[in-house]
């Protein structure tokens, strides 16, 4: 059984239709990838998939359960995390709190719980403290606990993104173009990120990318949408040399068009 | 787990005992007043505060605290309850009034979530003074029974209802201390950097909001109660649209980075114009000159400012105590 499986997904907005008809599996373990140019879709279907607003028609399910119209914030209790397009940090905390911050659904986050601050409390913290430098040791970040997330390069906010994203725990990771805006060396370390969040910690990943080296790269399969439709999905060998693929992203001459 | 700093270990007995053992000898009953004054105001900029953190300022807190001297007034008065079963009520009946009018604020954001609670609190004064029976209308109730026994609550001998109010700035700040340093109070603190981010990472932020609402609704109460107590008479007067400015002041000029802020704003900015009451009639004149110098001096209020002089210890669970 695939761990995200979505079918028929529609969204209209008034009368454009952003996504129109995708159904795609994903399976556990794999990374996949989805690309297609802009206008295409792929954060909408993000949305979609993540909640952020319910699809017009169509079926999401993750690990055999119907997500389609659930909270963002249930969804990632049962594990189904994204990160957002644009580095979304909670810009004037440290690194570390970013990090904790995101263990929050593991803690005694209660009101009254916080309120009373049992000793019980404050050894399951000692335990999220350990698990949060765990975290950033993993993603490459130690040495920086201490830094204010807003103040750290482009290349550095990102990760720290991914790794906010990991502190829930989560069985999927949805990323909204990881490596946009990066250079050649950051985008390595991103991409080997990636792979040891599958390798390393067993993790889904589906991420929406333009940088089309990093994609083939790192990813087992890849779905290619245009115009709301899915167009091609496979390998990535095979992916890149599919003719509509290729005609999506460099246009039809034409006089071939006719 | 935070390294207790020595301001935390020595300061706060030392001022807690100063603040107990200090008034003993004071028999000056304007100088009680103010501190009494100033214990209420202290409360309100607690519990607005509290909300503030998740990045939004209520200015409903006035009509909270007017449904709370109100609940007060009407059960000590009218029922001749005793004041310390009317003191939780007037606490719990706006927290229990501010869950529906959160539902309804809380879906609007920033300058729309001003103007809804300013609304809600013009609400509240428009209906307490519309109905004569039994809110009292315009002229409001007078004749307010101060808490039993009398002989503590005299109101010739203010020194009773100076305790009531520090036990009650106490818990309050205590209570809010604890909460804002909690893992539920990084979450508020997480929906003030962007709610979208903490709703991708599991908050539930509407909920989250509501509840910050409610006890920040709550607390607003216990400030009307005691306000009731204290003064024996309330009006729609007293519980205005520019009182919950003036408790969002204190917390502007105090800072916003700890309670320590709001304490300290409402504290100095209820000393201020005491201090020139002498002045007459240039007495606002002279506030409205420190006012403006003070955010010019200290755009991060008094806390900020202090943290730059004395900067806190780098504490790796900040917020998680």
């Amino acid at each position: 059984m695939a761990l995200l499986e979505i079918k028929g997904v529609i969204k209209r907005f008034g009368g454009l239709v952003a996504v129109n008809d995708v159904s795609l599996q994903v399976e556990e373990g794999e990374i996949r990838g989805l690309i297609g140019p802009n206008g295409a879709g792929k954060t909408t279907l993000f949305n979609l998939i993540s909640g952020t607003f319910p699809p017009t028609a169509g079926v999401v399910t993750f690990n055999g359960r119907d997500i389609t119209r659930q909270p963002t914030h249930k969804m990632v209790r049962m594990g189904l995390v994204r990160t957002f397009q644009h580095a979304q940090l909670f810009t004037s905390f440290t690194v570390l709190k970013n990090v904790l911050i995101g263990l929050h659904v593991h803690a005694d986050n209660g009101f009254w719980a916080g309120l009373r601050d049992s000793a019980a409390t404050r050894r399951r913290n000692d335990e999220l403290l350990h698990r949060a430098h765990d975290i950033i040791r993993f993603t490459g970040l130690a040495g920086r606990e201490y830094d204010v997330a807003g103040s750290m390069s482009h290349g550095y906010k990102r990760i720290l993104q991914v790794a906010i994203g990991l502190a829930p725990k989560p069985r999927l990771l949805l990323l909204d173009e990881p490596v946009a805006g990066m250079n050649h060396g950051d985008v390595d370390r991103m991409m080997d990120l990636v792979r040891s969040l599958r390798d390393q910690q067993g993790i889904t990943v589906v991420l929406v990318e333009h940088n089309i080296r990093a994609v083939m790269n790192v990813c087992d399969s890849i779905s290619v949408l245009q115009f709301g439709r899915k167009i091609a999905e496979g390998a990535p060998q095979d992916v890149s040399r599919d003719q509509r693929v290729i005609e999506a992203y460099l246009g039809v001459a034409d006089d071939d068009a006719a | 787990m935070t390294p207790d700093t020595s301001a935390r270990r020595f300061g706060i007995p030392i001022l807690l005992a100063l603040l107990v053992l200090g008034p003993i000898g004071i028999h000056n009953q304007y100088f009680l007043h103010v501190l009494i004054v100033i214990a209420i105001n202290v409360v309100m900029a607690a519990s607005m505060w509290l909300l503030g953190i998740t990045g939004l300022i209520s200015f409903g807190q006035a009509g909270f605290m007017f449904i709370g001297a109100m609940a007060t007034a009407l059960l000590t008065k009218n029922l001749h309850w005793p004041f310390w079963i009317a003191l939780p009520l007037s606490a719990i009946l706006p927290a229990i009034i501010s869950v529906p009018v959160g539902r309804l604020s809380l879906r609007v954001k920033g300058v729309y979530f001003f103007l809804v609670t300013l609304a809600f609190g013009q609400v509240v004064a428009g209906i307490f003074a519309y109905f004569e029976k039994p809110f009292g209308g315009w002229y409001g109730i007078r004749d307010i029974p101060a808490p039993a026994p009398a002989a503590l609550f005299n109101t010739l001998d203010k020194h009773g209802f100076y305790y009531l109010a520090l036990g009650l700035v106490v818990l309050t700040c205590w209570l809010i201390h604890r909460i804002s340093r909690s893992w539920f109070g990084m979450v508020l603190w997480s929906i003030r950097e962007g709610d979208l981010l903490a709703t991708s990472i599991g908050v539930d932020v509407p909920r989250t909001k509501l509840i910050a609402f409610t006890v920040s609704a709550f607390f607003a109460g216990t400030a009307g109660s005691l306000y009731a107590a204290y003064y024996g008479y309330i009006s729609p007067l007293v519980f205005t649209f520019e009182y919950s400015v003036n408790v969002l002041v204190f917390i502007v000029v105090g800072g916003f980075a700890s309670l320590a802020g709001p304490v300290s704003g409402a504290v100095v900015l209820t000393l201020i114009p005491e201090a020139f009451r002498v002045t007459g009639k240039y007495q606002m004149l002279a506030f409205g000159l420190i006012l403006a110098g003070s955010m010019l001096a200290m755009p991060d209020g008094i806390i900020g400012a202090w943290q730059r002089v004395f900067p806190p210890r780098r504490s790796a669970t900040d917020g998680v105590a």
